[in-house]
């Protein structure tokens, strides 16, 4: 279940939802939920099957200060491990 | 004092009523009083103001909240507020049509009990034939792509079996196992010599859970709450009383914890008559037991009081007789010898199983 995913996909359990009272992005799943900042909430929109290289291209579209591409896959390697992502091609 | 929190949990118990009778079941020992039911269009704006609380995740639980036949309509309403939705069931009334209705009213997640491996043991301990029940539903849930976590309550009757049981779901394919030890209030507390295991029983367990895990770990998560009758420190009970979960009686009463119902001298206001926000912010019930002001020594002075709160206001309640007393579970506590007592007094005794009372208007089959 750990990270090297080339298409990562949010499994469908996990959903990214605004919370209005309390101003924050969060990723709910059966277990409790992670809070997200913008750019974490940018990548779980973008986890929809498409590589990691895509993904980070398109990411630098909507951020001017893009997290580097290490960064993004360790956070997804995190997502991967607490088993909120999955392999589009498998 | 720190400002209070909002909610981020509601446990939607939907009806009391129920086909299984589990001699630790969570919910009032005098069922017969609390027979009402809210209608839909309660349920629903309950909800909204849960959601608008503050509200995540609703736990649509019960009793069986299958019976309930409006409940794809309020997964459905649950959802549209953008709630993320479980439902905790005993199975025995859901086949893969239901799920599939389930999964289209939105469903998002399915919490199936279990009461033991062996089938003869699951069907004496729930007063009813549902172990094959209980295996297809599993796998109706898992055919519709539910997350199904099973969730199997410890005991002395079962805790040497937990091998076996962590082999079944891993068969049975589930996402998660939730082996929980039974919590001694309610019902459980009625029948805690019976269900109370010994401490060498504990300790193997720990051992098999351990390995078990480590063997597992790829195709299941498990999540084992050890009996704190055994441990030095109590649970953090609720994370703090009024902190994060809230629960809703089939009647519309609004509790912090669901086993608190029955403490005399508490008063629970009901949704009816006062809106969720207010009940949350402003009941006395609610406010009574949080942060430390209300607490005596040796909680008041004590490093951890604010890791465990001073433990279960419940089971203070049930053993001392003052719900502002220092969890008896704590070694610190003056009258710890309680607990030790009951422990040695448990013994594999006569169980008294959950009744409610037959009921003309009780429905037999769900939608
Ligand atoms: S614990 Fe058992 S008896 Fe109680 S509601 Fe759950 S399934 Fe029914
Ligand atoms: S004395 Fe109270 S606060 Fe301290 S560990 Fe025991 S229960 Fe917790």
């Amino acid at each position: 279940m750990s990270g090297n995913l080339s298409r990562p996909l949010l499994v469908r359990h996990a959903r990214l939802r605004w919370d209005d009272r309390r101003g924050q992005h969060q990723l709910v799943f059966p277990e409790g939920m992670l809070v997200l900042n913008e750019s974490g909430a940018a990548i779980v929109r973008l986890c929809d099957g498409r590589t990691v290289a895509e993904l980070v291209a398109a990411l630098s579209q909507s951020f001017s200060d893009v997290p580097l591409a290490g960064d993004v896959t360790v956070f997804l390697d995190r997502l991967a491990q607490k088993g909120l992502l999955r392999d589009a091609n498998t | 004092m720190t400002p209070t929190p909002r909610p981020l949990c509601l446990l939607a118990e939907l009806t009391y009523r129920c086909p299984l009778k589990c001699p630790y079941c969570s919910n009032p020992l005098e069922l017969r009083r609390y027979r009402d039911e809210m209608v839909t269009t309660t349920w629903q704006r309950v909800l909204s103001e849960a959601a608008a609380l503050g509200v995540v995740q609703v736990h649509f639980s019960g009793g069986e909240p299958l019976l309930r036949r409006d409940l794809h309509d309020l997964i459905r309403s649950a959802r549209r507020l953008d709630l993320y939705t479980h439902l905790s069931t005993g199975a025995t009334l859901a086949d893969e049509a239901t799920f599939e209705r389930l999964r289209s009213a939105g469903l998002d997640a399915v919490q199936i009990s279990l009461l033991d491996v062996r089938p003869s043991q699951n069907d004496w301990l729930a007063g009813a034939a549902s172990f094959d029940k209980k295996r297809r539903a599993v796998e109706a849930a898992r055919q519709c792509e539910f997350p199904v976590t099973l969730n199997v309550v410890l005991h002395r009757h079962n805790l040497d079996r937990i091998q076996e049981i962590v082999e079944l779901a891993v068969q049975w394919r589930v996402n998660r196992l939730e082996l929980a030890h039974v919590q001694y209030v309610g019902w459980a507390f009625r029948n805690r010599a019976a269900l109370l295991p010994t401490k060498e029983q504990v300790e193997r367990a720990e051992r098999v859970v351990a390995r078990a895990r480590a063997l597992c770990e790829a195709q299941l998560e498990i999540v084992h709450v050890l009996p704190d009758y055994f441990q030095q420190y109590p649970k953090a009970c609720l994370h703090g009383w009024g902190q994060t979960f809230l629960t809703v009686a089939p009647d519309g009463a609004v509790l912090p914890c669901q086993a608190a119902r029955e403490i005399p001298g508490l008063t629970f206001p009901n949704v009816c008559d006062v809106a969720l926000a207010d009940i949350w912010f402003e009941a006395p019930v609610f406010q009574r037991f949080r942060g430390e002001s209300w607490m005596s020594e040796p909680c008041r002075s004590c490093e951890r009081r604010d890791l465990d709160f001073g433990g279960c206001r419940c089971q203070a309640f049930l053993l001392t007789g003052d719900i502002a007393a220092t969890d008896p579970v704590c070694h610190l506590s003056p009258v710890h010898e309680l607990v030790e007592l009951a422990l040695r007094e448990s013994t594999a005794g006569k169980i008294a199983f959950r009744t409610m009372p037959p009921d003309g208007s009780r429905p037999a089959i769900p939608d």
